[in-house]
């Protein structure tokens, strides 16, 4: 960051234009113009999920928030790589929480987040066991189920029909709310790729300036979003 | 054939010899233009506020360094100019200097050792400083600033710059009388004005254009260039006289507000300006503030009458809300639609905010992008410096905050500055030529 | 100790609004002061800048200008039997961090309480007898009358920058305006801010309905201001970022645009940041405290820092909690009702009507968080609430912000949480809705205090302290009183789909959703040193030169949003100081 905005570093003097005629054998600065297509999610190589995970996550948002419809899917607008993101940074590690004990994760829900593993290895720990129930009660991982069965094992999951250690009892909660997150935060977070989700809302996004708007009662605000970075859509 | 050749000689040894004159007969500086009482003594504070007003930390304060002692490099076309040590310190400071020495550095641009000092101080100026104000201000610097021990790189421009005898026919050329004269007929207000625009405030050395041999074309109002505009650093300094000039648009009060804390109703300080309100205008009294915005206004052509009626500094009715006509511009911005070009569009995403959508900013703190100097001036590099690395108000006595305007460097690039600093230069009333990526990349490159 | 500082004449602990406010008012007096400041420093640009300050999952949902609990919490309990366990994530409240304290994310809203609220308890005894009062109910009246207060209610609101339609300028009532507040001296510094869609309609149909509709008073400037100190503000452009926000636009009453730059220029002033009081040092004798130590995170070691007089204005929590380390004012036993410190912590009894409307549009990210319109018709001056069984009032409102989609997706009820009907509803919903919500009183308990706890410790070693609350059936009689009244509001209002959201009887305290960050009590000023522990002028009662400011001295809860009754009692208390205490430094009651 610079320190202070716009503070000129030093006094000049009679500076004059000569300086000004070689600027235009400079070329073109193509910043930001056209930003490179990210990695297709196939071939993405997840920084802080293992591959069993990342085929769950894959799996699971896609269903959570699914292709079909109106409207984009988890998938299309890259979830999993901001729940890969999320993990691996101060979120996933419960970098800001007060994680000491003694712990109570069987306490009343109404008392919050009491488990004593991080948002990491809730999900760390939580998949392989469901994905065990789903090889007992299914007869395949979770990945591996066709979309019906899958929308059934996670509506088990969020009922906590397989009694979940109370330890990992927030997973599916976390789950989906990453997966909402992924679907609708700024895309530098990189979900909600190419704004996609807040232009199937009607979200502009990083705009944030609406003064001559505030008196327009029941109209459509037409215009689509920007986000922090300056995408436009 | 010789007594053409005997010519010639006669010629060339009679040129040799004033040459040598030229240069090693003592120049003879500037003596007092009053006699003060042998035993005048500066009012407290008298010192320190010429210095305030004259800016001399300005350029004699090197960035984190001890005031006044001078290493502050000053760019110029022919090479860098070092600013001097004028702490009081007898090895690398001003501490032997008598008042006579003194008043010949400001008066003559002469050095103790005879030595003949760039123009980069504004001596052209401060000649016009009456004989209290020098003695004060040599009372300050001898008795109230701290010696500091700090040699300064002696300043080595290249030929023929290099050869400062040379600005002694400079000197003969550009300077005026020493002493400032009150212009008869005008009240006190004015010649106060005059004598602190004119002299201490030194604002032709930015505002006025630059003649053929560089010297401020015209230091006084009988001079039509005076205060017409200049440039600095690429940068441009504006008219302050034109019937479109700031000055001349807004009222007294506005411009007062203006000098005294950065920020009116219509505009804020940025670049350079900012620094002198920081550095100078901000710790001069609302008094000579008023009449050095009342001195501009006199004598600036036009815009008087569009002024009066403007109703006075107003913090109450801001123009954003005034229901005024409905431009073009205004129009097309309020309906965002969709289709609309680049450059309103990057206006609404990255400007709109605090600008809004009628141009008009809002008083003190965001300034108007309709009909704003900065913004159609004739170089667009202060917008683009604005617009890629931001701006900053200083804290002033009246009005502490420093209001802060963020870099969009990051957000935008070339392209983009260029086709929103196009549209800020056309929308609303503005009328000024596009700007082209080539433009932003200079400016981008030159990150402060 | 690692290090002595210089000493100061005043150390202000927390540089919030109250610190903000003391430490302009006593470095006016030529004092010399330091505040201590246990967060980094912050500043409109570049710290709350455009466009970095409009990211939802950083500010919104990650919290990032709030206090972190691994840095500081507190443990909750139900009730006095419940093991309490600590809020290790935030929920329920946010408590600030940093400079500006909570005054840089809260939504703006400014009010000054009811007159009935200022005596509450003697109030109802006249009107109802004490015997509408439940049994373990601690209502007391503030030792300070509203007549006393309304000059610095107008300090605060001016030196803010607060927007609003004055309804009772000295006991003329205005066109517009809410004609129930306690009457002002003059009108508010700005004009009130123009309503969104779903404030109009609010006003539209509650004036049908024979109610007063008025603009929500707050700190959003309606228009550029400047106030006395020479600070400013710029006209809001409704960008929606305000609750959990710092403001980029200079639009925001914080002490960053009220206050900050202007004591910064003070050469008698200096703060320090990333600099944690631990506890309040205290005299041979315990009469008075000598300074307070610190811990400097720059150094990492604990400093020592002498001064003559101390002002706490951290967070209500922080307060409390470092007058139970430091041992100022005798630790409240809810067993024996003796003591007073932590004694009457009270919270806000919120509840609301969301309403969907297919063809009609809201665009919910315009707003800002002081717009829409409200009515005082039931608040506490205005019913008969002990006919109707409580103790209580709230005001009704309708404005919208914070419009952004992660958290701000109300969807009708039944609908499927995830999958293709989620997705399909969201595309269906979002900018279709508006709410009308209640912002109700709340009372004071003999069971909800705060005290230390005897498991948790923070990072210092310090134990944290304990929330002992829950929710009890008068306030949720008073929010069930106020379900009844918005009811037929919303129906009204025509929606495709309406629901509910209020407490009902038996609501157990759930520390996940967030609720409100209007924790008040536990340093409460009163007239009775066994009930109170801090005097009329916020000066605690057994240490004469350590004043208290804050939310904590609220006896209970008023039905509004408390931050005018905080700058207003910051005014008042530094007022006593300048004019009297410093003239002769003693109990001054």
């Amino acid at each position: 960051m610079r320190d202070l905005p716009g503070v000129p570093s030093r006094r000049t003097f009679l500076k004059a234009s000569a300086a000004t005629a070689v600027i235009s054998t400079i070329p073109l600065s193509s910043q930001a113009a056209t930003p490179t297509p990210p990695v297709p999610l196939d071939e993405y190589q997840p920084k802080t999920l293992s591959p069993v995970e990342w085929a769950f996550v894959m799996a699971a948002v896609a269903r959570l928030i699914p292709s079909d419809g109106d409207g984009p899917g988890a998938i299309e607008v890259r979830v999993p790589v901001f729940i890969d993101n999320e993990l691996g940074g101060g979120f996933g590690s419960a970098a800001d929480w007060y994680m000491e004990g003694p712990h109570q994760a069987d306490a009343s829900p109404l008392r919050g987040y009491q488990t004593p593993l991080t948002p990491l290895q809730i999900y760390q720990q939580a998949i392989p066991v469901f994905n065990e129930w789903c090889q007992n009660t299914h007869g395949k991982i979770f990945a591996d189920l066709d979309a019906d069965t899958q929308n059934q094992a996670l509506a088990s999951l969020q009922k906590d029909e397989m009694k979940i250690n109370p330890e990992l009892r927030d997973f599916f909660t976390l789950l989906l709310q990453n997966t909402k997150e992924g679907y609708f935060a700024d895309p530098m977070y990189g979900g909600n790729h190419g704004m996609q989700a807040w232009t199937y809302i009607g979200f502009p996004g990083a705009r944030a300036s609406y003064k001559e708007w505030v008196g327009r009662f029941n109209v459509q605000y037409p215009l689509g979003p920007v986000s922090i970075s300056g995408e436009r859509a | 054939m010789k007594t053409l050749l005997r010519v010639i000689l006669a010629l060339v040894v009679i040129g040799l010899i004033a040459l040598v004159a030229f240069i090693y007969v003592p120049v003879q500086t500037t003596q007092p233009t009053t006699q003060l009482a042998a035993d005048h003594k500066p009012a407290a504070g008298a010192g320190e506020y010429m210095m305030r007003a004259s800016d001399c930390m300005a350029c004699h304060t090197s960035e984190g360094g001890e005031p006044f002692a001078g290493g502050r490099a000053i760019e110029s076309p022919m090479g860098t100019i070092w600013a001097t040590n004028i702490t009081p310190d007898k090895e690398d400071g001003i501490g032997n200097y008598t008042l006579d020495d003194f008043r010949a550095a400001l008066y003559d641009g002469i050095r103790k050792d005879g030595a003949h000092l760039y123009p980069a101080m504004p001596y052209e100026n401060y000649r016009k400083l009456n004989e209290e104000d020098v003695v004060a201000l040599y009372d300050y610097f001898m008795n109230e600033v701290k010696p500091v021990s700090n040699k300064v790189e002696e300043t080595k421009l290249s030929f023929p710059f290099n050869l400062r005898f040379g600005l002694r026919a400079w000197n003969w050329v550009a300077l005026g009388d020493a002493g400032f004269k009150p212009v008869e007929g005008e009240d006190e207000q004015f010649n106060r004005g005059a004598y602190l625009v004119e002299g201490a405030a030194h604002c032709a050395a930015c505002h006025s254009p630059r003649n053929l041999i560089m010297a401020q074309d015209g230091t006084d109002q009988t001079s039509e260039a005076f205060l017409s505009g200049g440039e600095i650093d690429g940068y441009t300094a504006p008219d302050l006289r034109g019937p479109r000039s700031a000055p001349q648009q807004w009222t007294v009060e506005q411009t007062a507000a203006y000098l005294a804390t950065g920020r009116n109703a219509h505009s804020t300080a940025t670049g350079e300006m900012m620094l002198v309100v920081r550095d100078s205008l901000q710790y001069l009294t609302d008094e000579d503030n008023m009449a050095i915005a009342a001195y501009v206004k006199k004598i600036g052509n036009g815009g008087q009458d569009q002024a009066a009626a403007e109703p006075a500094a107003n913090q109450t009715a801001p123009a954003a809300d005034q229901k005024a006509e409905v431009t073009e511009t205004e129009k097309m911005l309020t309906d965002a639609s969709p289709d609309m070009p680049l450059g309103p569009r990057l206006y609404l995403d990255n400007c709109g905010g605090c600008h809004f959508v009628n141009g008009k900013g809002a008083p003190e703190i965001f300034p108007e992008l309709d009909n704003n100097s900065l913004v159609t001036a004739s170089s667009s590099k202060g917008l683009l410096s604005v617009i890629l690395h931001g701006a900053e108000l200083p804290s002033t006595r009246n009005r502490p905050m420093k209001v802060r305007m963020q870099a969009y460097a990051d957000r935008l690039n070339d392209e983009e500055v260029a086709a929103l600093a196009t549209f800020l230069r056309s929308a609303w009333h503005n009328n000024a030529p596009a700007v082209s990526a080539a433009d932003v990349e200079a400016v981008r490159g030159n990150a402060h | 100790m690692a290090r002595t500082e210089k000493k100061k004449d005043v150390v202000i602990v927390g540089l919030g609004w109250t610190g903000s406010i003391l430490g302009m008012e006593l470095a006016q007096e030529g004092l010399e002061i330091v505040a201590l400041e246990r967060g980094h420093d912050q500043n409109t640009v570049p710290e709350f800048q455009y466009p970095n300050m409009i990211d939802e999952l950083k500010y919104g949902v990650r919290l990032g200008l709030m206090q972190k609990p691994r840095n500081s919490t507190v443990t909750i309990r139900r009730s006095l039997d419940e093991a309490a366990l600590p809020y290790r994530s935030l929920g329920s409240f946010l408590p600030g961090n940093g400079v500006g304290g909570a005054g840089t994310h809260w939504n703006g809203l400014n009010w000054r309480p009811m007159l009935s609220e200022y005596r509450l308890r003697s109030y109802v005894e006249e009107r109802w007898g004490a015997g509408i009062i439940p049994e373990d109910m601690q209502i007391q009246d503030y030792p300070v009358t509203y007549d006393e207060l309304e000059p610095f209610f107008d300090r605060f609101e001016h030196v803010a920058g607060i927007s609003g339609t004055a309804g009772n300028i000295k006991g003329q009532i205005m066109e517009g305006g809410n004609p129930f507040e306690s009457p002002r001296a003059r009108a508010y510094p700005m004009p009130a801010m123009p309503t969104t869609y779903d404030g109009a309609k609010f006003g539209e149909v509650t004036k049908a309905m024979g109610y007063h509709p008025f603009p929500r008073p707050g700190g959003i400037a309606s228009q550029a201001y400047v106030n006395e100190y020479g600070m400013q503000m710029g006209p809001c452009n409704h960008c929606g970022f305000c609750e959990r926000y710092g403001c980029y636009n200079y639009s925001k009453s914080s002490p960053q645009t009220a206050i900050l730059d202007a004591l910064k220029r003070k050469p008698n002033f200096e703060y320090r940041t990333k600099s944690e009081v631990l506890r309040i040092e205290m005299a041979p004798d315990g009469k008075t405290a000598t300074g307070v130590t610190y811990f400097d995170e720059n150094t990492e070691e604990e400093v020592f820092q002498p001064a003559d007089l101390v002002i706490l204005a951290a967070y209500q929590l922080h307060n409390v909690h470092l007058m139970l380390l430091s041992g100022i004012g005798q630790p409240y036993d809810p067993v024996t009702g003796e003591g007073v410190t932590g004694r009457n912590y009270a919270y806000q009894m919120n509840g609301g009507y969301t309403m969907f409307f297919k063809d009609e549009v809201f665009n919910p990210f315009v707003g800002t968080g002081a717009n829409g319109m409200s009515i005082d018709d039931f608040g506490i001056d205005n019913i008969d609430f002990g006919q109707e069984g409580f103790i209580g009032g709230s005001y009704i409102s309708s404005g919208q912000s914070n419009g952004q989609p992660i958290r701000n997706m109300p969807l009708p009820s039944g609908t499927p949480a995830w999958g293709a009907d989620w997705k399909k509803a969201v595309g269906d919903w979002y900018g279709h809705v508006m709410s009308i919500g209640s912002h109700g009183s709340h009372m004071s308990y003999r069971t909800n205090y705060l005290d230390l706890d005897p498991t948790y410790k923070d990072r210092h070693g310090r134990p944290l302290m304990r929330m002992t609350f829950n929710w009890k059936d008068n306030d949720i009689r008073m929010t069930q009183f106020m379900k009844s009244k918005i009811e037929p509001i919303a129906k009204a209002l025509n929606p495709t789909v309406m629901q509910a959201g209020f407490k009902q009887a038996g609501a157990m305290y759930d520390v996940r959703p967030y609720q409100t960050t209007h924790n008040v009590g536990g340093s409460v000023m009163g007239a009775d040193p066994k009930t109170s522990a801090v005097n009329r002028y916020l000066q605690a009662w057994d240490k004469h030169n350590i004043f208290v400011m804050g939310a904590g001295a609220f006896p209970q809860n008023t039905q509004y949003n408390p931050t005018g009754m905080v700058g207003g009692l910051a005014y008042w208390a530094a007022h006593a100081i300048r004019t009297d205490y410093l003239r002769n430094p003693r109990p001054l009651v």
